[in-house]
């Protein structure tokens, strides 16, 4: 009995010691990017010799990356917005489809995207663009990262709807109110965190999309990952480590936001 | 409305679930139609121009000669790949890091997605958001990362040097062990949600009871759960392994071999040798939906054979 409980111990003494080394792993890359961002020293190493502000400075100034920036902010607020509208509608009308011969095309239509690589996506749309003339255009990368982003909007939302009580919309209609006022009043309130949380994962992955904007962008239309891409093929100085830093706040600042509104269980089994 | 008195209940029912149901269908297409037309002007009409292209025939100086039919591009690349050339060598490599990156992520994952599962409180809130915060930022800097640890100057090597473990720095970056770290890093949180979340809905007390039968830990683990979680596990695999075959930023970044996604991309932008790229991308993707195909056979055989156990 007591050399099972000394296994035991053991056991739990290795099963514990090993998750935390991984949650080491997981997290060690991006405080290394943190932390290097306060480096003085033009010359990337973790840890850095001394601290200083200096690269955050440098940063407010080049009009290079604030430039990528802003077209970072545009394009994910574009593909929040017409991914949002997208999966939405798309699962809103799953939904109320009585014969589910077209949702049974649709579900795995909005899901191939996904398990294509990024690469073979980018350029068979690089090749597309170019034939109907939106190539280097804000429109063609909203377009591709909305190709990613509308899936994720799109099952958050079945999620969502799955579990709202559809008699109400019934007593709502029964009591004369329209299809798009009983949206508004009964089906709206019900599902608006769920529709918050899809449009600012759309955001996030948007801006964090590189692969396809890497093709599909031109020097006017550059993303930030794009440049922090091209960047750290030249140099490797910490600016990119500040940008990321920036990156890595906005999703932190994302993920607090979607807890508040649901929570990080509810969270996580959306993003698989 | 008022009139409903005046009728047969069951047939005006009867009626009434008609009109409803096709206005409630008509509406349902009419909300779907945005979503459809989307994914058939963005995805599915770009790939036949990708298979068109595929069968077009180069030309100097244009990337391809539109109009005109050709197999050039594709006999091209397969007569390189049998004869065991540069496409074969960039195949090869692709191939054996998607599967090592697979097989490694989706073993982690499964450890990773148990210990999120048996956790609770701070501790478990702790590790979801180890998995969620590194998925909701860009590769770029997933990868980027890796350079001052890895590199022959970095800081996993200086500790190896100051701990007396090694006598010189190793080489882990630029090299295929970069490369695979990196991607591992990459597509480890997917697989990790994808196992948990079918993890989450197993009851703990079957576990139990293997254990109560007499089934060590490990044991009632290998046996109960894994093959319970088949259906994550078979997503995550599928996962891992596109994305790491068609890796680019990893790769890119930490080595110096080329990966398909690399190459495709000189072809496209330096060599604007489009019926090629095209080409190439095809048989790439019928290549991945193979091994995709055979690997999901045998998960689902390993997790059926299971079952019956």
């Amino acid at each position: 009995m007591t050399s099972t409980l000394h296994r035991e111990t053991v056991e739990n003494r290795v099963f514990r010691a090993s998750y935390l080394a991984l949650l080491v792993f997981m997290l060690l890359p991006l405080f290394v990017v943190v932390v290097t961002s306060f480096s003085q020293a033009g010359r990337l190493a973790f840890p850095p010799e001394s601290y200083s502000l200096a690269w955050y400075g440098e940063f407010f100034e080049s009009t290079r990356w604030l430039r990528a920036f802003t077209n970072s902010i545009l394009i994910g607020v574009g593909t929040a917005l017409l991914a949002s509208f997208l999966g939405v509608t798309g699962a809103f009308g799953q939904e109320l489809d009585t014969d589910d011969s077209l949702g049974a095309i649709l579900q795995p239509l909005v899901l191939i995207p996904l398990l294509i690589p990024p690469v073979v996506l980018g350029i068979t749309l690089l090749m597309y663009f170019s034939e109907v003339g939106l190539r280097g255009s804000y429109a063609s990368i909203i377009l591709a990262h909305t190709l990613w982003a509308t899936p994720l909007v799109y099952f958050v939302m079945r999620s969502v709807f799955s579990r709202f009580d559809w008699q109400q919309l019934d007593a709502a209609h029964d009591l004369g109110a329209g299809p798009v006022r009983s949206f508004v009043h009964v089906v709206l309130p019900n599902v608006k965190h769920g529709i918050l949380v899809g449009a600012l994962l759309a955001f996030i992955i948007s801006l964090q999309e590189f692969v396809m904007a890497l093709f599909l962008s031109t020097p006017s239309t550059t993303t930030i990952p794009v440049l922090a891409w091209t960047q750290i093929r030249q140099a490797l100085d910490p600016m990119v480590s500040v940008v990321s830093t920036f990156l890595i706040l906005i999703s932190l600042g994302a993920i607090v936001i979607a807890a508040i509104a649901t929570n990080l269980e509810w969270l996580s089994k959306q993003l698989s | 409305m008022t009139t409903t008195n005046t009728h047969d209940p069951s047939s005006f029912d009867r009626i009434r679930d008609a009109v409803i149901g096709q206005s409630n269908s008509r509406r349902a297409l009419l909300l779907m139609a945005p979503l459809i037309a989307f994914e058939l002007l963005v995805f599915v009409i770009p790939f036949f121009i990708l298979l068109r292209i595929s069968v077009a025939s180069g030309s100097a100086d244009l990337p391809y000669e539109s109009g005109t039919w050709s197999l050039d591009a594709y006999s091209s690349v397969i007569e390189n790949i049998l004869s065991f050339d540069l496409f074969w060598s960039i195949l090869v490599y692709s191939f054996v890091l998607g599967g090592a990156v697979t097989i490694v992520t989706v073993g982690i994952a499964l450890f990773y997605a148990y210990a999120i599962w048996r956790s609770n409180g701070l501790v478990k809130s702790l590790l979801l958001f180890s998995v969620i915060l590194p998925l909701l930022t860009t590769l770029v800097i997933r990868t980027y990362a890796f350079t001052p640890l890895l590199s022959p100057t970095g800081t996993v090597n200086d500790i190896l040097l100051s701990l007396n473990l090694v006598s010189e720095p190793i080489q882990f970056v630029p090299g295929i062990v970069g490369a695979g770290i990196g991607q591992l890093y990459i597509v480890l949180p997917y697989a990790v949600l994808a196992i948990y979340s079918v993890m989450a809905t197993i009851d703990w007390d079957i576990v139990e009871a293997a254990r109560d039968l007499g089934a060590s830990r490990p044991r009632s683990v290998v046996e109960v759960v894994v093959p319970q979680v088949m259906p994550g596990v078979i997503v995550a695999t599928v996962i891992s392994f596109a994305w790491s075959v068609g890796s680019y930023a990893a790769p890119g970044l930490l080595s110096e071999n080329l990966t398909f996604a690399i190459y495709i991309e000189t072809l496209l932008l330096t060599d604007q040798r489009y019926p090629v790229a095209a080409a190439f991308s095809v048989i790439m993707l019928v290549l991945m939906l193979i091994s995709t195909g055979v690997l999901f056979a045998i998960l689902n055989r390993f997790g059926g054979d299971f079952d019956l156990a």
